[in-house]
């Protein structure tokens, strides 16, 4: 019942808002958002203390069923999706979008939350591939029609890319799904994860694995298939890069452990050493694009790339640590992006542009609470120990130190070696955004600092950082049973 | 109750910290209040720690937080309580109360000193939590806060460029070398799959931790020992400054003067040698990270040495003599024999906390009154003033090792480790001992250096002290820094650090003849001024440029990784994303031309790619059924 309610509240209100709410005022369509995204936040919350389950059949001919349940793997990110979900609503509450109707951008971020919520409760393969799919659309509207309205063709060409790309990915995935569905013979994600794979004739499973990574690879994503990000995150208006970077991401990484990590281990553990140096690659490569990007927003996004490096890392070592690794650097990378991109949205409303280059005043002179929260997004980021960054890192390059027994070690160590270098990287890039941006003499051009709405979303995210960062058990005690029913009891 | 007190001390200044940042906006009164009343109660605590645990050696161990499920990996979160950590966290809290009380007076009108001392309060919770530690995570969690902390700290006055230039450096060189000290824990953990430190012990180190011939300490992980040792020494010798890192260090005295006397004193450059004490049964086996060590804190010692002599400016010379301070401790870990354990290197570590802490306040408090840190700007000032001369004269003599102050107590038990591993024919021993002996030379030269220049009679100026307005807690701070200083070095009476090493009295005689020696030869040179402009002369520039180590960093690490960088932007536009421009514009022709084919509406790109897909599923399904 309450899963009912967390999906179909968010999608019916903005179906509602996209057929009457052409002509209401920016304030009240808010405020029904608002309300909309709290109904759901705390029907995740209700679903994720009860953890009740549905299942209903669909199409009885193709054996299709709704079927959705929460376990310790999607918990955390359901709980992050609508709280997620609640700020940028509220985030938006004074900022009247440009380029659409307040109706179609609140309609498009409520589809959005109900659309990830979906893909996480999802235990129907079919389902889930469904779900992941509602998310395309109004993240394409939310980037194309709502991005920076001062660079119409550069917009164009984000939404095009990502559609593109995310489509492609899409494809392959769904290739993947239905060889696994067909082989298996159900689409139930908890009969496959039992199964695992057994019965599947070995190279199948390699073909299925292959497909399913390569598909999700570019949802994460993971090097090569990263740079449809940048570009998207530099467009997207500040709640659709929060939604991107701390929603969409994710989904491919759960979408990662859901499918193939789960359903074909075995052909997983043959492809890991590829993800793991794809991952490595991300990490450095992220890492070196970010030292010299001029555009914030790039860089910012050009970090995700990075992070999400760790999280293929922590997936490929094959070990309970490493999943449990990968879990917790997931949200926290989310709580993190989603920090930063609140801070630097809001600065580039401020500033008009997210130019490095331009001379700035200084925000610890101007707005000593944009340049905190900078400054502790940044120091997160770059895996400060007591922020939320740091214990998905370490456990990750623990994981790959000493992976499974059937995982190559050698070459899994010298991903750990790169994966610790591009911390260096990472710090490196965090302080020379704070050397331009937060510190300096400068006072000039004087910009407000946040205030209201604005600073109870980013002070929020910073607490969460912090409690991430300190209190780590929160999480790992809640993805601690379902990993050991993924990975098994010894490894 | 010692274990109370372990995870106390280290609480009590982290909720300060947060408290004082909470309070920041309130002005500094509050934050004053709460950062000197909070470093009090923590010495109080750290007192009342050592006197529950009563002199034994016995480990207690009990959790800090709840146990991590993290999978294979154990993660107990254990801090420890015995009578080591107990005495070096009261030596910690007992700088850091100083350094507080100080910088209450000294930044009484910076208008962001509510941040400053809630990052000291953080930097001492990270230094305390390293030192109560048993679990390589809570070291390493310890670890990375203090370099966060440094960098806060040293980028204090963030409005000048060069306090930023130092503060990035000083982070990103330590950081650098932590990639050593992050692979070294891994390997580490990874042998017993655990992070407590009873448990890495035991897995690593031979059997009894005993071991004086290296063939019966060869176990069958000798080679991953060696390496993970090896990983984790580079991360102390970045943390530490020690050669080649070392350069870090005296630019960070761009930051203010109690931030300075904090790292320098107790805190991030002295971890270090705690961190491989605790761990010393294991590094004493393995003879590959010992003779590392032992080449870089020789040459560290004597570089830095030689450099604190030339320099202009005598907060940096200061900041050199810590360097080479710090390889005195740090070499006494390289060379001591695994019998005698690592207690010279943390008796160094003891004494140089009080006489730099001291010396470090006593500049500070001076350069107020004078009005700068130049060798030339504070010639003379010392005369007339009736408690930065003395305590000026003690910390200095201390410095330089004369007898009986600590630093004179804690240096002849380096020496004697020394002394004791070259009578065993050992060649790193041998030359850790020779560069000891040079280093007393040379710091008894800049050490009378500096005291003829503050007391220089033809510059005195004492009616400028009459302005003098320091309170009663720096009074506090640098009498009892100061009484530390002459007394501390009973400490080799009590039961409270593990001194199997002997103290070499011939040696000894030795030493104080050097600095007799070194002192008259430098005295000699000139009749009154500054000696060091005689013998130095027009070099100076180059003495305080360092030799010319940070042009070196630029061009050997930051340029070659920023050209890097912009190759890889350049191929992530030109090849990467050239295949997404590329299939965009595959699918835009192809659209034009099934256009042009149907004659029908312009399909959109996003349909060809399903078109495309679907061309894909069903070979997906002929192929797999």
């Amino acid at each position: 019942m309450v899963i009912l309610i967390a999906l179909l509240v968010p999608a019916a209100v903005a179906v509602w808002l996209l057929g009457a709410g052409r002509h209401l005022a920016h304030q009240v369509v808010n405020r029904v958002a608002l309300v909309a995204a709290a109904v759901t936040l705390s029907a995740v919350v209700a679903s994720v203390v009860a953890r009740p389950s549905i299942d209903r059949p669909w199409v009885p001919a193709l054996d299709l069923r709704w079927q959705f349940a929460v376990d310790g793997i999607s918990a955390p990110l359901l709980v992050m999706t609508a709280v997620l979900g609640l700020a940028v609503v509220a985030h938006s509450s004074r900022r009247r979008p440009e380029g659409g109707t307040s109706a179609a951008f609140h309609a498009c971020l409520l589809l959005v939350v109900a659309g990830a919520l979906g893909t996480f409760y999802a235990r129907d393969a079919i389902l889930f591939f469904v779900a992941f799919e509602v998310v395309l659309v109004p993240m394409w509207v939310l980037i194309t029609r709502f991005g920076d309205a001062h660079r119409a063709e550069e917009r164009a060409d984000a939404g095009a890319r990502f559609v593109l790309y995310t489509a492609l990915g899409s494809t392959l995935m769904l290739v993947g799904i239905l060889g696994l569905v067909s082989a298996a013979g159900t689409a139930d994600l908890q009969v496959l994860a039992r199964g695992a794979g057994s019965g599947i004739p070995r190279h199948t499973q390699l073909l299925i694995a292959l497909a399913l990574v390569s598909g999700l690879a570019v949802k994460v994503p993971l090097f090569p298939a990263h740079t449809w990000l940048p570009s998207a995150h530099t467009i997207a208006p500040t709640a659709g890069s929060v939604l991107l970077a701390a929603v969409l991401l994710k989904m491919g990484t759960y979408g990662l452990v859901r499918l193939p990590v789960a359903t074909v281990p075995d052909a997983f553990g043959r492809l890991a050493p590829l993800v793991a140096v794809v991952g490595a690659v991300g990490i450095l490569w992220g890492g070196l694009a970010c030292l010299v990007e001029r555009d914030l927003k790039r860089l910012i996004a050009y970090s995700s790339v990075a992070h999400m490096g760790f999280v293929a890392l922590g997936l490929a070592s094959g070990t309970r640590t490493g999943l449990q690794a990968a879990l917790f650097a997931n949200v926290a990378h989310g709580v993190v992006s989603a920090l930063l991109f609140f801070v630097v949205g809001g600065l580039k409303e401020r500033w008009g542009s997210a130019d490095l280059a331009v001379a700035r005043a200084a925000l610890r002179e101007v707005t000593p609470r944009l340049g905190f929260a900078l400054v502790v997004g940044l120091a997160a980021s770059l895996g400060l120990p007591g922020l939320a960054g740091f214990w998905g890192e370490f456990l990750s390059l623990y994981a790959v130190w000493s992976p499974a027994g059937d995982r190559p070690a050698g070459l899994l160590r010298a991903t750990a070696v790169a994966g610790a270098l591009g911390t260096v990287l990472a710090a490196a890039y965090a302080l020379r955004v704070a050397r331009i941006v937060w510190m300096g003499e400068r006072v000039e051009p004087a910009i407000a600092d946040s205030r209201g709405v604005e600073w109870v979303v980013v002070g929020g995210l910073v607490v969460a950082a912090l409690v991430l960062g300190v209190l780590p058990q929160v999480l790992l005690s809640v993805t601690s049973d379902a990993v050991t029913a993924l990975v098994g009891g010894g490894s | 109750m010692s274990l109370a007190a372990a995870r106390l001390v280290v609480l009590l200044p982290a909720a300060a910290a947060l408290g004082g940042l909470l309070l920041a906006r309130r002005g500094a009164a509050p934050a004053r209040w709460v950062a000197v009343g909070a470093s009090l109660a923590t010495v109080v605590v750290a007192l009342a720690g050592l006197a529950s645990v009563g002199g034994s050696q016995r480990t207690h161990l009990g959790q800090l937080l709840p146990a991590l499920r993290a999978g294979d990996l154990e993660v107990p979160l254990l801090v420890r309580e015995s009578a080591t950590p107990a005495l070096i966290a009261l030596v910690v809290a007992i700088v850091a109360w100083a350094v507080q009380s100080f910088a209450g007076w000294y930044l009484r009108n910076d208008d962001r000193y509510a941040v400053f001392s809630a990052t000291v309060s953080l930097f001492s919770a990270a230094m305390l939590l390293v030192v109560q530690s048993a679990d390589l995570i809570l070291t390493f969690v310890g670890w990375e806060v203090m370099g966060w902390c440094s960098y806060l700290l040293i980028g204090h006055w963030s409005r000048r460029a060069s306090a930023r230039r130092a503060a990035l450096k000083a982070f990103l060189v330590t950081r650098f070398a932590d990639v050593g000290f992050l692979l070294g824990v891994l390997a580490l953990a990874s042998g017993p799959g655990s992070t407590a430190y009873p448990k890495v012990l035991a897995h690593w180190a031979p059997a009894a931790a005993v071991c004086n011939d290296t063939a019966a300490c060869a176990a069958p992980n000798g080679t991953l020992r060696t390496v993970a040792m090896v990983l984790l020494l580079i991360g102390v010798l970045g943390k530490s400054a020690q050669f080649p890192f070392h350069d870090w260090l005296p630019d960070a005295m761009e930051g203010p003067t109690p931030a300075s006397a904090l790292i320098h004193a107790a805190t991030m450059v002295a971890a270090g040698t705690y961190v491989l004490s605790s761990l010393f049964s294991v590094f004493a086996a393995t003879d590959a990270a010992r003779w590392v060590l032992a080449i870089s804190t020789a040459i560290t010692m004597v570089w830095s040495a030689l450099l604190a002599f030339g320099q202009s400016d005598l907060k940096r010379l200061l900041a050199y003599s810590t360097l080479s301070q710090v390889a005195l401790m740090l070499s006494a870990l390289a060379v001591a024999p695994a019998l005698e354990g690592p207690g010279a290197g943390l008796l160094h570590l003891y004494a140089h906390a009080f006489f730099k802490a001291l010396l470090f306040l006593l500049v500070g408090w001076l350069s107020v009154t004078v009005g700068g840190t130049a060798a030339a700007t504070m010639r003379g000032g010392l005369r007339g003033h009736a408690v930065i001369r003395p305590a000026m004269f003690v910390g200095l003599l201390s410095l330089a090792g004369v007898p009986p102050l600590v630093g004179f107590v804690s240096k002849e038990y380096v020496i004697g480790a020394a002394e004791s591993g070259a009578l065993h024919g050992q060649a790193r021993s041998m030359l850790v001992l020779a560069a000891l002996l040079v280093t007393v030379v040379l710091t008894a030269a800049y050490c009378v250096r500096a005291w003829l220049v503050l007391d220089d009679l033809t510059a005195a100026r004492p009616e400028l002290h009459e302005k003098d307005e320091a309170n009663s807690p720096v009074m506090a701070a640098v009498s009892v820094l100061g009484v530390l200083t002459v007394f501390g070095g009973l400490v080799v009476l009590t039961p409270w650090l593990p001194l199997d090493g002997h103290f070499s009295w011939w040696m000894a005689l030795v030493s104080v003849l050097l600095i007799v020696g070194a002192g008259l030869a430098v005295r000699a040179t000139v009749t009154q001024g500054d000696p060091a402009e005689r013998l130095v002369g027009a070099r100076m520039a180059r003495f305080d440029a360092g030799f010319g180590v940070d042009a070196l960093y630029v061009r050997a690490v930051a340029r070659p990784v920023l050209a890097l960088a912009r190759f890889v932007v350049f191929l992530d536009r030109e090849v990467v994303d050239a295949y997404v421009r590329g299939s965009a514009a595959t699918a835009l022709l192809s659209g034009r031309g099934g256009a042009r084919i149907h004659r029908a509406e312009r399909s959109s790109t996003s349909l060809v790619w399903v078109v495309v897909g679907l061309v894909l599923v069903a070979a997906a399904g002929v192929t797999l059924w």
